[in-house]
């Protein structure tokens, strides 16, 4: 294992149980730093529920969570996203009564060396600290491709323009690591494109990406190794030509042979 | 934005040079100080009610909190003679960490199941005043509180006198508002605000929710034991039916009439409900129905409160500029 190819995620014979309801099975899953790793599935496979025992929001039954080797799968969601490790949600999730640009200061939380008598007093520091934390929000407004539009409200956005801004709020935490949950859902072919552009441009910054994704075209493109899902369990992992051509995948899918992409 | 920032800025002081001056343009009347004092303790009530809803919460043990404030004020004094400066710091901080106490496990509690379980608190606190009659003097209350006199050598002040009490009141109010709008305006507002519009976003992005709402909650419950505190030693008695749910709800009241998203809301709604509360005072228990007459009024007509007021009429008027 060189460098370059260090394990970021690390989750071993994961299980999560809701009551009666196994959602995952016993999963080990490993992603490398830089890389960019798919996760599909038929709906119901698990997908987002993995992403929120990462994530933290639900707490994993059995097994362990390693991100940069320290076990995780015990903090709380706001530890995790310190830890480096930030997500973005199924459905479009912003602060809707923030502007654009209020959101990613938002998202800032963690780098902004907050003190809330600071914060009270609005001492210079802080005042100084704030303006910083602005400017580093319409960078990362700029990043994703949303600059010309920081001041507006975000419901006056066109959906695919809110879910980018999704991720800038999650950039915004300056992570190690995102999980994307869907990030092309109800979006057309060109805002898809500008999607796996960018996703591409979020790895190139340093920053692994895990994604979940129903267009197979858009995984395809975008990922290096795709993970495939069913029942809780891994059936596939590998390339996504070598996905392309697993039986077990298409018979997962489709429940016969024909070609999936 | 930067023009209407002026403009609320213009407000916030023309309030506070209208309320230092008020006084004399009453002519030192007894009873307007009496209201004015009592207003600003309404609006005491209703902006740090207002900082636990930045949270999305609505806290029914406001008046119980309240009280913490006022009976261990009240009781150092009349116990210990221990005097009103140092123990309405001392009643302010009782309750704080009350609050600090309570919210653990308050704070995990969500939407309607806070309300019941603030409301609960803020009961139990309310029989516990009664129930330790022979410490708190049970359903009779306090008696005796008197305001204290400030010796400063070349001059003494009474503060049973109502303009020294309504100078003292306009003080506290004004840290209290000061205190309330610095907070709302920092991160710390932000992050209460990014509570209160999507709690799992923000906890995704990095906020310890649970530790900001103890904070909002331990600070907002502060400024009501304060402002407990100074009640009273103004009405130099209390009972427990003082601080019983009627509190927070005219707070509660107070607060939806004004409007709910910025500072001036809350502090808009306790003046004029005050205003028009004592303007009833001949029509009875029609008050109380009144009070209830206008909540629905606001909520049907006024949709965002008082404060949406001047935004109306701007949209009105430009409106009619693109005739």
């Amino acid at each position: 294992m060189n460098v370059e190819k260090a394990q970021l995620l690390n989750v071993d014979n994961l299980t999560m149980r809701f009551g009666g309801l196994v959602a995952i099975d016993d999963l080990s899953l490993k992603v490398s730093q830089g890389e960019i790793r798919g996760l599909i599935g038929p709906n119901g496979a698990g997908k987002t529920t993995l992403f929120n025992a990462i994530s933290g929001r639900h707490p994993a039954t059995e097994g362990t969570i390693r991100f940069k080797n320290r076990e995780i799968q015990k903090l709380k969601p706001h530890s995790i996203a310190e830890c480096g490790l930030a997500r973005t949600f199924q459905h479009v999730t912003l602060f809707k009564n923030f502007s654009v640009l209020r959101n990613v200061v938002a998202g800032c939380q963690l780098k902004c060396d907050y003190s809330f008598w600071g914060a009270l007093l609005n001492t210079r520091d802080t005042r100084r600290r704030e303006a910083e934390s602005e400017a580093r929000a319409l960078e990362f407004l700029d990043f994703v491709g949303l600059g010309h539009v920081a001041h507006a409200m975000p419901s006056n956005l066109p959906h695919g323009n809110q879910r980018t801004m999704g991720i800038a709020i999650a950039l915004a935490s300056e992570p190690r690591m995102l999980l994307l949950d869907e990030p092309c859902a109800g979006m057309n072919i060109e805002e898809s494109q500008e999607m796996v552009n960018l996703i591409r441009k979020i790895r190139d910054s340093g920053v692994s990406v895990m994604l979940i994704e129903h267009d197979m075209k858009v995984i395809m493109r975008v990922c290096d190794n795709i993970t495939v899902l069913n029942f809780g369990t891994r059936i596939a992992e590998g390339t996504p030509v070598e996905i392309r051509e697993n039986p077990l995948v298409r018979q997962a899918y489709l429940g016969s042979t024909t070609d999936v992409a | 934005m930067k023009y209407l920032d002026q403009i609320a800025r213009y407000r916030w002081e023309g309030l506070f040079l209208f309320s230092l001056l008020f006084p004399f343009l009453c002519g030192f009347d007894k009873y307007l100080m009496h209201v004015a004092i009592t207003i600003s303790l309404n609006v005491a009530m209703a902006t740090s009610m207002w900082l636990i809803w930045t949270l999305g919460l609505i806290s029914f043990a406001h008046g119980g909190i309240m009280g913490i404030g006022a009976y261990t004020s009240a009781l150092l004094l009349t116990k210990y003679g221990v005097p009103m400066w140092i123990g309405m710091w001392v009643g302010a901080a009782a309750a704080g960490l009350f609050a600090l106490l309570i919210s653990f496990p308050l704070m995990r509690t969500r939407a309607v199941y806070f309300f019941m379980a603030s409301w609960a608190i803020g009961e139990v606190i309310k029989r516990n005043f009664a129930y330790f009659r022979d410490f708190t003097g049970g359903w009779n209350g306090v008696f005796n509180i008197k305001a204290p006199v400030l010796d400063l050598g070349f001059i003494s002040l009474d503060f049973s006198d109502r303009t020294a009490f309504y100078y003292l009141a306009i003080l506290v109010v004004s840290f209290v508002i000061l205190f309330i709008y610095r907070i709302n305006k920092s991160r710390t507002g932000m992050m209460f605000w990014s509570i209160h519009e999507h709690e799992l976003l923000a906890q995704h992005i990095g906020i310890n929710v649970l530790k900001q709402k103890v904070i909002a909650f331990t600070v907002a419950c502060f400024l009501a034991g304060l402002a407990g505190a100074l009640y009273a030693h103004y009405q130099t008695f209390i009972n427990p039916k003082s601080f019983d749910i009627w509190k927070s709800e005219f707070a509660l009241v107070h607060m939806i009439v004004g409007g709910l998203s910025t500072v001036g809301g809350p502090v808009t709604g306790a003046i004029l409900l005050t205003v028009i509360d004592e303007l009833l005072r001949a029509a009875g228990h029609f008050r109380v129905i009144s009070f209830g007459v206008i909540l629905i009024g606001v909520v049907i007509l006024l949709p965002g409160g008082l404060e949406s007021v001047p935004a109306r009429i701007r949209n009105y008027l430009s409106k009619d500029l693109h005739k």
